[in-house]
Parts: structure tokens; C-alpha cells; sequence
């Protein structure tokens, strides 16, 4: 990371930059599909945004050079994100999957191999996944058990994981695996970047309740893979997944805020008249713009090169909670979309309350937040 | 003020909050510079002081100073403020043909003073006046915090006033203020009911453990520091920006996280936490209160929501 904290002029120069080549290019950006469109749709939305954003130079800003990159200040990516959530151009979710994995492969793979994938990776060229939950491992991370042995020139995989989000689509894989014993817990773990065409990998999709496939199961039938495509130390794959962890809770959930708050103005423009209860209304604006202005900070510190940790627990609870609460206002407002709606935009409201149920689920529930919380931040000692 | 000098002053009010209160903390903070610290900084010197006078359990006429300091008037010693009726951000004054009417609080301060500035709601506008005290009925009241020494002040058909400068009063900026201070005090005195709670739980054993080590316990005050930390970034935020709506929501947000942060607290710490030989109930009631002054969490949250109905527009954001 260059921990470059930019100044204040480069940020707004790129703000107003971007805007007004977004005011320009919003005819050919836009989605053509009505409301929130289908999983392939939606990728291939991303695909088309994250390459022309790329391609007039905007995607590479705050990135460093040695993977494509212009340098300059994080700011700018968060920026980025929103500029294009807010305006509808991108599914927020699908999108911050850079944000997430991009960091990791900087810090931990081979010059190298960053300076080759990392690029395909912005451009929308690529899509990655992150293989992390199993079947037997969902909070208790440490607990993996998807196996790597070691062969003359590298790793041979077996093993299953699960909540693999966009595996379907991916060309790669930050994949978690056991190389220690099972007793070695955290520190038996090493992290590897798989091709998803190896042989011996098979994808089955998820069906889930709001109806956008995005979750797979993922098999891994004895892969082979080089050791070049070691991230990090082996055995040392903790770090990397703790170093991990922090992103998903900084510019990704910026990004989801800027979604949040688009969808609580539609909300406010759609309502019948005397449908939205004020008090109600009132409290979910101040849990979304609590966490904008926690958010914002986050990004300010990461863009002065501070490295992120358990804080951003604090982060991740109150997004699950403002996006709880806003949906759930959504459904009490719109009653009759939410419920027998069958156009689009009703089907909107309906897959993204049914979405919301998982906030408190994906990245981390947040029980573990609250674990992390309580030891990490509140220093209250040993569970046991 | 640089951070090594901004480190000192706060070093200085830590001390003078919990040594002293009322008219003693008010010569403390006179002599440590603090009324000129608050014309020269206010966000310095608003954000330093009342998160300590909340942990500290303290009162000062500071709420008043810096209610003169937004509507432009520098406060001379024989002069206090009347704020608005518990609840209330309306002037605690209204103008007519009949004279001035005063319906208002004031803190312990105002006390023993000459004139009072009563900030009344009139044809043309807020407009500050100088009130002889001996026109207005101040009654002191207990409630449900007698240490923080509210007053009602009641005036009727009042004509012996003087029209102060500015002509028009900024009320709207001296609400917001205010509400940024209080809200401060409200966190200062959440942490201190957090840490209270942790205290006590880290120490008191059943079943062979500490209780800090049972979830139940420690997701409670997980909870407690995230209610607490979301009043906090709002308040950050609300000091990049300084707008009525920017202070509002950091003070609802920490008047609603305050009774959050009371009742988890006050579960963890369970019996000793319901008697008066722990300091607990101090901050349970002091929270009451100042979540009363300047509009409740509740009142004010029901506005915002009115108001972004009537627009069809959320509140401005802040840029990242």
C-alpha cells in the first residue's frame, strides 16, 4: 500500500473530476434491465462499469503503480464506489469484492503475481471469490479443514467450502487451507490463490431465500497448484485472513452506505402520503448517518496508512443495524410492494428486505463482532 | 491550541470536573482560562469539557456560556441565560403587545445574578433581552436529579426588559450548540457508566468465574460500546459541518444511546448497581436530565423525520 493520505485538493479535483465524467458517460453506464435485474445481469453491469472506469483512468486511482495502479490517496476508491452505487450504476455487494481482495494480494502475493492479476482484477476483466466458510467452519474460522498437502512443486487441494460468493463467476480463488494438523487450529493454516479452472474444482450454486444466487458451494478434488501461488507464509495463512477481515469492514461497507442511502431517499420519494412513520423514519436516518460519519473516519485513517483492526467490528454492527432498520421501515411503509408485489420494482424492495436478514449473518456475524468487541476493545479477558 | 497544549487543558479540567462543582467549578474554570478558551475555540473547548463534567458527575454555568457565546454575547459575571422548558427548543420567551412571557429552566447559576438574558420568540424574529431577575419567579426544583440544580423561571406580561445586541438572535445556532455539548456530556457520562459496568464485571465472581467471562455479560457491553461509539462519530461529524441538523442528530442519538448504555449497565451491575452506595444511579439520572434539555431524543428524532417527510429529502451529507 502506498499509505498515501492525499491531500484535501486531489480528493475534491477527483471528485468533481469523476462526477462530471459520470454526467457524461451515464447514458452508456446505465443498466438497461428494470429494477435490480438478475445475478448475470448484474455482473455483466459490473463488468462493463469496472472496465470503462479502468479504461478513463478513474479505477486505477488510489491503487499502487507496481499493479496498474495511478497511486494517490484511498479516498479516492471509496469515493469511486460511491459515485457509482449512488448513482445505481453498480450493485454495491459485487462491487466492493475488489476492495476486499485486491489489499490482500498486494500485501501478500509475489510482486510478480500482483502486478499480473491485480490489474485484471480492477479492469472487471476477472472476477474473484473468496474461499473461506466450510461446511464445519463457519465462526470458528480457525476450525478449516479443507486440506493442502505438499507435492514436489506445490499444493494438492482437497476439501469443500461453502458461502463462496460469486464462485460461479470467479476465474481465481483466495483459498483458506489446513496444512498443519487439525490440532495446529490458527496456526496451521496457509492461504493460496487457485485458478478456478484448475481440474478438480466443481462450483454448485446456492439457492437462497431472496432469489439472487450469489453463494456456491465449492469442491476441491485433488487441485494442483504451484507454490508460487502461495500468499504469505506457510502455515502463516492466519495473518492473512486477519489482515483481510479489516477490509471487509472499511471501504466495502462505505460503499454499502452509499447504497443505503439511495434506497432510503427512494423509500422517502415513494411512499404513499402518511405511510412513513416520522419517529421511525427519523431513527433509521440517524443509524445510517452514525455509520457514515464511524465509516468516514475509517477511510481517513486507512488513507493516512493506519493499519485497520477489531475497530472496525464497531463498524460492521452498526451497518447491520442501520440496514436492518431501514428495510424493515421499507417493509412497514411499502406494505403491498413488499408482500403481492410482482413488477420489478417490487420485486426490488422484496429480494433486498430479504437480503437485509442476512447483515447480521455474512462477514462475520455479529456475534463474533461482539466477541471481537469485548475482548479486543472492551478488554474484558477469557471467555472460558 | 496545539495537542501538547490541548493535552494540558484537558489534563486541567479532568482534575478541576472531579474535584469540584457547581460555583466552585465555575471560579476553576474562570481561573484555567476555559470562558476564553470557548470565545477563542469553541469546539475545543465544548469538546474537551463536557464529556468530563459527564464522567464527573459535575454542574458549572458552562451550558450557559455557551448559549451566550452563539447568540453573540459575551457573558459578563452578573449575567445568566434561561434556557427552554424541559423538552423544549422553542425561545423560552415570546414578545407581544402584552409584554414579554417567560416559560423557561435555568441551571443553579443563574442564581443570585442581576439580569437574566431570556431569548424570546417575536414578530421580527429570536430576539435576545436583558431581564432584571427580580422580574422573573425562579423556583428551584429537585426532580429527579436535585445535584444538577435546575430552576424553573416563570415571567408574566414583563415590560422592564432591554433589547440586547445582535438585534436578531441566532437561536438556531445557540440550540445547536448547546445540543453539541450536552450531547458531549451524555457521552462523557455513558463511557462512565460503561466503565462502571466492566469494572464490576471483570470483578464479581459467580459460579467459580468472573461474569465478564459470560456472553450474555459481554455482549451486552459490546452493545453498550457500539451504542456509544455511533453518538461519538456523529458528534466528530457534526463538528466538520456545525448545521442545526448535524447537532440535532448527535444529540438524540446520544440521549437515546444514554438510556441504551443506563439500562445494559445497570443489568450488568444488578443489585449493588440499584443502590445508592454505587454511583450508578448519579448518571442514570443526570442522563435523564440532560436528554431533556434542548428537545429529547425522542422529540427531536420525531422532527427530523417530519421534516424529511415534508422535503422528501434526507439531511445533507457529509462529503467524504
Amino acid at each position: 500500500m502506498t499509505g498515501s493520505g492525499g491531500s484535501a485538493t486531489d480528493v475534491d479535483d477527483f471528485r468533481s473530476s469523476v462526477e462530471s465524467w459520470l454526467d457524461d458517460t451515464q447514458h452508456m453506464l446505465a443498466p438497461e434491465y428494470p429494477g435490480s435485474g438478475t445475478l448475470d445481469q448484474q455482473m455483466a453491469q459490473l463488468a462493463k462499469v469496472k472496465r470503462s472506469a479502468y479504461d478513463a483512468g478513474w479505477m486505477r486511482m488510489g491503487w499502487p503503480e507496481r499493479v496498474g495502479g495511478l497511486g494517490g490517496s484511498t479516498l479516492m476508491r471509496a469515493y469511486l464506489g460511491e459515485a457509482l452505487t449512488t448513482r445505481g450504476l453498480v450493485e454495491p455487494g459485487l462491487y466492493s469484492m475488489t476492495e476486499v481482495l485486491a489489499p490482500t494480494m498486494i500485501e501478500y502475493a509475489a510482486p510478480q503475481l500482483a502486478a499480473t492479476v491485480v490489474p485484471a482484477l480492477l479492469r472487471g476483466d476477472e472476477t474473484w471469490c473468496q474461499g473461506f466458510s466450510e461446511p464445519g467452519t463457519g465462526s470458528n474460522l480457525a476450525s478449516l479443514s479443507c486440506r493442502a498437502e505438499r507435492t514436489e512443486d506445490g499444493w494438492r487441494v482437497t476439501g469443500q467450502k461453502i458461502w463462496t460468493s460469486l464462485a460461479q463467476y470467479a476465474q481465481r480463488c483466495v483459498l483458506l487451507t489446513r496444512t498443519g494438523t487439525m490440532e495446529s487450529a490458527h496456526r496451521g493454516i496457509t492461504t493460496l490463490f487457485v485458478d478456478m479452472d484448475s481440474p478438480g474444482v466443481a462450483v454448485r450454486p446456492i439457492e437462497t431465500m431472496h432469489g439472487v444466487d450469489e453463494f456456491s458451494e465449492v469442491f476441491f478434488d485433488n487441485v494442483e497448484v504451484p507454490f508460487a501461488r502461495t500468499l504469505g507464509e506457510v502455515d502463516g495463512g492466519w495473518a492473512v485472513a486477519m489482515d483481510l477481515l479489516p477490509y471487509e469492514r472499511s471501504t466495502s461497507l462505505w460503499h454499502r452506505a452509499a447504497f443505503l442511502h439511495r434506497r432510503l431517499q427512494d423509500l422517502l420519494e415513494t411512499a404513499p402520503p402518511g405511510a412513513l412513520e416520522p419517529a421511525k423514519l427519523g431513527e433509521v436516518t440517524q443509524l445510517l448517518y452514525a455509520f457514515r460519519a464511524r465509516s468516514r473516519a475509517t477511510q481517513h485513517r486507512m488513507a493516512n496508512g493506519e493499519r485497520l483492526g477489531p475497530e472496525t467490528s464497531l463498524d460492521k454492527v452498526m451497518l447491520a443495524t442501520a440496514e436492518q432498520a431501514i428495510f424493515d421501515l421499507a417493509a412497514d411503509t411499502l406494505t403491498s410492494e413488499v408482500t403481492i408485489g410482482d413488477d420489478p420494482t417490487s420485486e426490488r424492495w422484496r429480494t433486498e428486505f430479504l437480503y437485509a436478514r442476512a447483515a447480521t449473518i455474512y462477514g462475520g456475524s455479529v456475534e463474533i463482532q461482539r466477541n471481537i468487541i469485548a475482548r479486543r476493545l472492551l478488554n474484558l479477558g477469557s471467555d472460558r | 491550541m496545539d495537542s501538547v497544549d490541548l493535552e494540558l487543558f484537558e489534563q486541567s479540567l479532568a482534575h478541576a470536573t472531579s474535584d469540584y462543582s457547581g460555583h466552585a467549578l465555575d471560579a476553576a474554570l474562570e481561573e484555567l482560562g476555559w470562558p476564553d478558551a470557548l470565545a477563542i475555540e469553541p469546539p475545543a473547548a465544548i469538546s474537551t469539557l463536557f464529556p468530563l463534567q459527564g464522567a464527573n458527575n459535575s454542574t458549572s454555568s458552562a451550558l450557559d456560556h455557551v448559549v451566550l457565546h452563539s447568540l453573540g454575547l459575551h457573558p459578563p459575571p452578573a449575567r445568566g441565560v434561561v434556557l427552554p422548558a424541559i423538552g423544549q427548543w422553542d425561545p423560552p420567551g415570546t414578545l407581544s403587545s402584552d409584554g414579554l412571557q417567560v416559560n423557561g429552566l435555568a441551571s443553579g447559576a443563574l442564581r443570585g445574578l442581576e439580569f437574566a438574558v431570556v431569548v424570546a420568540a417575536a414578530e421580527r424574529g429570536p430576539t435576545a433581552l436583558a431581564v432584571p431577575s427580580a422580574s422573573l419567579t425562579v423556583a428551584r426544583v429537585d426532580g429527579v436529579d436535585p445535584n444538577y440544580g435546575l430552576s424553573l423561571v416563570t415571567g408574566e406580561d414583563i415590560r422592564t426588559y432591554t433589547e440586547l445586541e445582535p438585534a436578531s438572535a441566532d437561536w438556531a445556532s445557540a440550540v445547536a450548540f448547546a445540543r453539541l455539548a450536552l450531547a458531549h456530556e451524555l457521552v462523557g457520562a455513558s463511557r462512565k457508566m460503561l466503565e462502571l459496568a466492566r469494572e464490576h464485571a471483570v470483578e464479581r465472581m459467580q459460579f467459580g468465574r468472573p461474569i465478564s467471562s459470560f456472553q450474555a455479560i459481554r455482549h451486552r457491553l459490546a452493545d453498550t460500546l457500539v451504542a456509544i461509539e455511533m453518538a461519538e462519530a456523529l458528534l466528530d461529524g457534526a463538528w466538520l459541518d456545525v448545521t442545526p441538523n448535524s447537532a440535532a442528530m448527535a444529540k438524540a442519538v446520544a440521549g437515546r444511546q444514554a438510556r441504551v448504555t443506563g439500562r445494559h449497565c445497570q443489568q450488568v451491575l444488578a443489585g449493588i448497581g440499584f443502590t445508592t452506595e454505587h454511583p450508578l444511579h448519579l448518571f442514570v439520572r443526570r442522563t435523564l436530565v440532560l436528554d431533556g434539555l434542548f428537545g429529547t431524543a425522542a422529540s427531536v428524532t420525531k422532527a427530523l423525520g417530519e421534516e424529511m417527510i415534508r422535503v422528501a429529502s434526507l439531511p445533507p451529507l457529509l462529503p467524504l
